[in-house]
Order: C-alpha cells, then structure tokens, then sequence
C-alpha cells in the first residue's frame, strides 16, 4: 500500500530537497526555475550558482525562449570544489570551479529541448548537481511537416 | 569575503584530451568515386559500400584458411559523459566508412570521429548537442554516416541534418530538417547522390507523415520532399479513409538508407509502418505508401513505382529494410528485399513487377502470400482488448540489419529472427509526440532462435543456414575472401564459410552486436570493423536479453602483420 501525500512542496521542504534528509542528496530537479535574458542581438544570458552546502544549482531549471547562444555566468558559492560539463554542439564544454570562484561559458544550443548539464567529479551528480536548460518554442515552418495542426497532450 | 576566483571561460572537453584535432587530407570523394567504389575496396565509401547495397568486399587477404588467426589489431571505446536521451537504449548502430586510411563513423547521441583506421588513434570528434527529451521509439542510436565534398554528413534525434568539415570536424552547416515536437527524429545514414545528400525520416511509432528529402550538398538547401502518405486527391489517396485525418499521422518512414541504381536515376526507398501500428480500423484501405518498396526518381523525388510487401499493416511490418540490387543471369535487372513479414521479394526494379516471393522464415502465421503476390491476413488485432499472437513478432523475421551478397556465390546471406509476440488492440486518441500504436505489445520472453541463410535468390532455395539460439540481430558482411561475418547478440563475431555455412573463427566482443560491420584495407592490410554493444528496440526483437550487457565499443579485426 502506498501513501500518497499530495503536498510535494511539503516533502521538499521537509527533506527531499536537502542534502543528507530524506535520501542521501538532493532530489534532482527539486531547485528553482528563472528565465535566460535576451539582447537585441538574439543572444541569451543568465547566471546560475552553487549555494553553499546545498549541491544543487539555482536555478535549477533555466528556460530559453529558444534555440542559439547563451553566455552563462557560473558563481560556486560553496565550499567544496565543483565543475560543470555543459552541453555545447561541437562539443561540450568544462569548466572547473574551485570553492568561491567565477566563470563563464558560451553556449550553443538547438530548441525545442531540455538539456542536462552536472559537475563531473566525485558524486556531484547523484548528490544533486545537476540542473536543466528547457528551450521552449517551435521549430521553423519549414522543417515542420505538411499537415493541419494536430493535438498535443 | 574576498572576491571570486577567476575561473575564466569553460573550454571544449575535448581539449582535455588526446584528440588530434585534425584529419589527414583525403582525395576528394564526389559522385563518380562512389560510383566507381567497387573499383576501391581498399575504401569503404558509402553506407552499403556500395550504391547496389551488396555488403560484398573484393578484398581477400582473409581467407578460408587463414581466418583462424584473426585478432583484434585495435579497439575504440565510443564512451559517454553526463545524462543522454534514452540513457538505457543506447546502441551502436553504424557502418563505419573508410576513406584513404580515414575512417568516419557516428555513435550514439550526436558523436562522430575520425579515426585513424590502421591505428584507432582519435583524429577528431564532434558532439552534437542532442536533447534528453525527444521521442524515441527505439533508442538512441545513428545508423552512420555520409562522407563527400570535403565534408561529413550526419543526421541527429531532433531531425538535424549536420555537416562537418572532412579534416577538422567543424562544423559547415546545421539544417533543421523535421519537427522534433511532432514525434519526428532522425537516425538514417544519410546517401550522397550527384550533388544531393538524401535523408529519411524517423517517426513512425508517434504518427509523422513520412518523408524523404534531398539537400543541396554544399548548403544544406532541400531540393525536394516526397511524402510516402499522400494527401487527399493525390495518387494513392484512395488507399485511406476519404473523410477524416489518418492520412495526416499515416507512418511510412524512411528510416533506412536507400539503394540506388545510377543508370536507372532510381533510389529504392523501403517505407515504414502505417500508424497507428496495430490498430488498422481508423485507417481502412492499403495505407499507400507505407511497407512499400518505392523507387523515387533521384532528380524530381516523384514516385515511378511502388510495391506494398504488407498492404494495409496490423503487425508492425515495415519494409524500410535494404533493397539489394543485383542482375539476374541473363541481365535483368532485379531487386532483392527480405521483409519484416518473413516474405522475401525478387522485382524487376526498372518497373516494380514481381520475379518472386516466397517465405524465408520458418514461422509465419499473421497471414500468407502466394507466390503470385496475392496477400491474405490471417490472425491480427483487431478486437479491443482481446490478445493476439502472431509470429514474426512487430521486430520481423529481418528487421533493418542488413543481409549481404556475394559475387562469387550468387547467394544473399540473411540474418533471421524467429520471435514471435503477442498484441492487444487499445485505441487511443492521436497526441503529437506521444506514441501512437493502437495495442499493447509484449514480444515473446522464449521459444526464440535465429540464424543466417544462404538463399538463392534467382529459385528462392535455401543453400544453407547456420543456425544460433539466438536471432541474428546484426547486418551480414561477405567478402572475396570466401566469408560471410555477422555479429550475435551475445557478443561473437563468427565467420562463416560462405559455400557451406561452416564457422570457421569467433570472437567474443563482450557485448551484442546490432550494427553493420565494413571492411577496408591500409598499407596493403585487410581490416574487418564492427561496432558492438547490445541496444535499440531489444524488447523488440529480443526481449530475452534484455538484461544482456550494454556497450560501445568499435572492434577492428586483422590477420598478425607477421
């Protein structure tokens, strides 16, 4: 028999978002969301950080309006060393980020999609380190298929 | 507080490693050289090897005789870091391609390399960004890739079509190429032609509308798209309902590289499932032209003819599978396509007639076709909730992997599943990106085998098989040396005589084999390649090993230099 509590912001709060609570980590997926900024040019920009103890990315979830560039601006405001491998076409790109440091990455990516991206050392990544870019949109008109609108979930 | 470290600016991962970064220079491969890659077998110039789709090699340093010293002379580990899309179905799909001592093969999740084919030193890698939320039917792999004009052409799971430059890797251009919210994907090895790269579609389990597309080499410019499910009032329309929408989700992918006839300016292009898979009752009539063998005119993407292997489809039988052409005796030119439905066709490919059909399977009860063509269904889903059983399963008798012909023997080597499965109709409403089956499908957990036959495709006689507990799951190769190689999916690379079906050398790789292994040559030494790790739609054609060990890594064989 399972209970189901109904209240996940409860569950998270009370432990499922916090290190060494509930589970072991953080519940991946379980810090907040923000939005990237975009220039005149088209080209994205937002800041994401490490807080302190928390091994989890905030936000944790960053949403593009669309596919392109997006200049990312790293913060580590924990007291462990961290990296990030981010997802990049050509190639992903790393960057290493020692206790209270600072970096950048510039970015290329294809929408619609979510990518993940983590720090690669240790168990960052089960522990909660991973986060999400949710590129939202729409194909072009002319890579879509020829047919009416059709429903969607 | 003091101020942050700098930590400066992230850096390509690849820097962090001992990745060349470039290429050696290459003759240029163009559209007379993959005309002509027979005359090269040194190269392995293109998907098939060859525009026939034959998988026959003139090489024949391995022999017979000395096969039982052959050895792994390097290994490349395809690898992965961080989260990827269908992280649990990964699979190691592709043909390697071998250009002047280059070879080019994709992987997995939007990779691609350069390798050096006589050492396996990484020359150059290029990792597309490939998100972790398309819609996969049947895991994440890349059937490989095209090579010409300078560059490397690569298709991806958001229906990116990418080219790379030749000797670095970088990128030339990125063309979106399909609507990744419309379930829609690409896997194909993309063909060069003339100045065209062709390109199919993926999809098929969540209702696109297949299609196959032709680019402009150098920009990546579509020069034309031949949908397989026409619209109303267009030739074939008559084979769907006259009122409603079926058409608009009707399958016919194009998820397999086609073949292509130079003198006939024909590619034969294998189509895919009508969706919903098995629900067949809210698309009554023959579905045109999905499970279809249809030859497109290279220049004008118009359709000249067609011929539907599983007309109006309740099992999953796509027929995207490889048409191998060869020429008869007396000179007529045929086609050669063994079916998902155990069927094995011979048309004349300069019209579509049928030579012959006739069963290749032992084991076929969804229906029947008589040797003039004429299909009769027999057991499908067609009642809600009410299971079926039915053999071949939804995988098919053959499914994509391909068979092989040599020159020498005049037969084709066909690598055959025998799983059957059982399917319940439940109707569903369409929803893009949602799978769109129509049933519940559970393929069957035993009383499974495989093997590969030797069949003579001019009689339709069987000349020999070599049988495995195990269905074949991988592409056949067969060479001059007298060899037939195919991967099991428990790992072995066997060579078999290709005369008597004797095994004569395996090797155990450590995981299955769901690829199509290439041969080429170097200073005058025979490579065989095959890329290995056990993946895709298992619970497809194989549910039985589900629990098998996963893998990547790509095996190059050669006799010892001494």
């Amino acid at each position: 028999m399972t209970t189901f509590s109904g209240e996940p912001s409860a569950e998270l709060a009370d432990g499922l978002a916090r290190q060494n609570s509930t589970g072991l980590g953080r519940l991946l997926g379980t810090g907040g969301v923000g939005h990237a900024d975009e220039g005149p040019d088209g080209t994205m920009t937002a800041t994401i950080r490490i807080p302190e103890d928390e091994l989890c990315w905030e936000p944790a979830t960053l949403i593009l309006p669309h596919g392109g560039n997006l200049e990312l601006t790293l913060i580590n405001d924990d007291k462990n060393t961290h990296c990030a491998v981010l997802p990049n076409n050509g190639d992903p790109k790393i960057i290493w980020l020692v206790n209270h440091a600072k970096g950048t990455a510039s970015l290329e990516l294809a929408g619609p999609g979510t990518y993940y991206y983590s720090s690669t050392t240790g168990n960052d990544e089960g522990r909660g380190l991973v986060g999400a870019i949710v590129i939202s949109g729409e194909v072009p008109d002319e890579a879509k298929l020829d047919r009416p609108p059709q429903p969607r979930p | 507080m003091t101020d942050y470290v700098d930590a400066g600016a992230a850096i390509p991962l690849t820097q962090l490693s001992a990745v060349k970064g470039s290429a050696p220079a290459t003759a240029n491969v163009d559209y007379e050289r993959i005309l002509d890659a027979r005359s090269e077998p040194q190269n392995w110039l293109t998907y098939y090897g060859t525009y026939d789709g034959q998988r026959y090699s003139e090489l024949n340093q391995v022999t017979k005789d000395n096969v039982k010293r052959l050895s792994p002379a390097w290994v490349f580990q395809a690898g992965a870091t961080g989260m990827q899309s269908g992280a649990s179905t990964y699979s190691f799909e592709a043909s390697p391609l071998v250009v002047d001592g280059v070879m080019y093969i994709s992987g997995p999740d939007g990779k691609c390399w350069a390798l050096d084919a006589k050492t396996g030193e990484e020359l150059w890698r290029y990792k597309y960004a490939s998100p972790y939320d398309v819609s996969l039917c049947c895991g994440n792999v890349n059937r490989g890739v095209a090579v010409g004009h300078g560059k490397v052409y690569m298709a991806t799971l958001n229906a990116h079509l990418i080219a790379l430059d030749a000797t670095t890797g970088e990128k030339v251009f990125d063309r979106t190429i399909g609507d990744v919210r419309a379930g829609e994907s690409r896997t194909v090895a993309p063909l060069i032609v003339k100045d065209m790269v062709v390109v199919g579609s993926s999809g098929g389990e969540f209702g696109s509308r297949g299609c196959l597309d032709a680019f402009d080499a150098e920009t990546g410019e579509r020069r034309w798209r031949r949908y397989m499910v026409p619209k109303p009032g267009e030739p074939g329309a008559e084979t769907w309902p006259a009122d409603g929408d079926a058409w608009q989700r009707g399958g016919g992918n194009c998820w397999i590289t086609p073949t292509y006839d130079p003198e006939l300016e024909l590619l034969y292009q294998g189509t895919g499932n009508p969706a919903p898979d098995f629900d067949g009752a809210v698309r009554e009539g023959d579905n045109l032209y999905t499970d279809s063998i249809v030859a497109v005119d290279v220049n004008t993407g118009e359709i000249r003819w067609h011929y539907q292997c599983t007309p109006h489809d309740l099992w999953d039988y796509d027929s995207t599978m490889e048409n191998l052409l060869f020429d008869a005796p007396d000179g007529r030119k045929l086609l050669a396509h063994a079916d998902k439905n155990g069927y094995f066709f011979v048309l004349d490919r300069t019209d579509g007639e049928l030579v012959r059909v006739f069963p290749f399977a032992d084991r076929i009860t969804w229906g029947e076709i008589t040797s003039d063509g004429k299909v009769t269904p027999k057991v499908y889903p067609d009642e809600e909730g009410v299971p079926v059983h039915f053999w071949p399963g939804p995988a098919g008798a053959k499914e994509w992997t391909h068979m092989a012909y040599s020159r020498q023997t005049g037969l084709i080597y066909v690598p055959v599943q025998e799983v059957g499965a059982t399917a319940t109709r439940r109707r569903r409403e369409f929803k893009e990106s949602i799978p769109y089956w129509g049933a519940g499908v559970a393929v069957d957990l035993e009383d499974f085998y495989g093997y590969v036959a030797a069949i003579d495709p001019i009689s339709g006689e069987e000349k020999w098989r070599w049988r495995n507990e195990y269905p074949m799951c991988a592409s056949t190769l067969v060479t001059a040396g007298g060899l037939v190689f195919q991967g099991t999916p428990t790992g072995d690379f066997v060579a078999l005589d290709a005369e008597t079906g004797e095994k004569l050398w395996q090797f155990q790789c450590g995981s299955g084999h769901h690829s199509s292994p290439s041969t080429y040559s170097v200073d005058g030494r025979q490579y065989l390649a095959v890329p290995t790790g056990w993946g895709g739609w298992i619970e497809g054609f194989l549910p039985g090993l589900l629990g098998a060990a996963a893998g990547d890594a790509l095996f190059v064989f050669a006799l010892p230099e001494d």
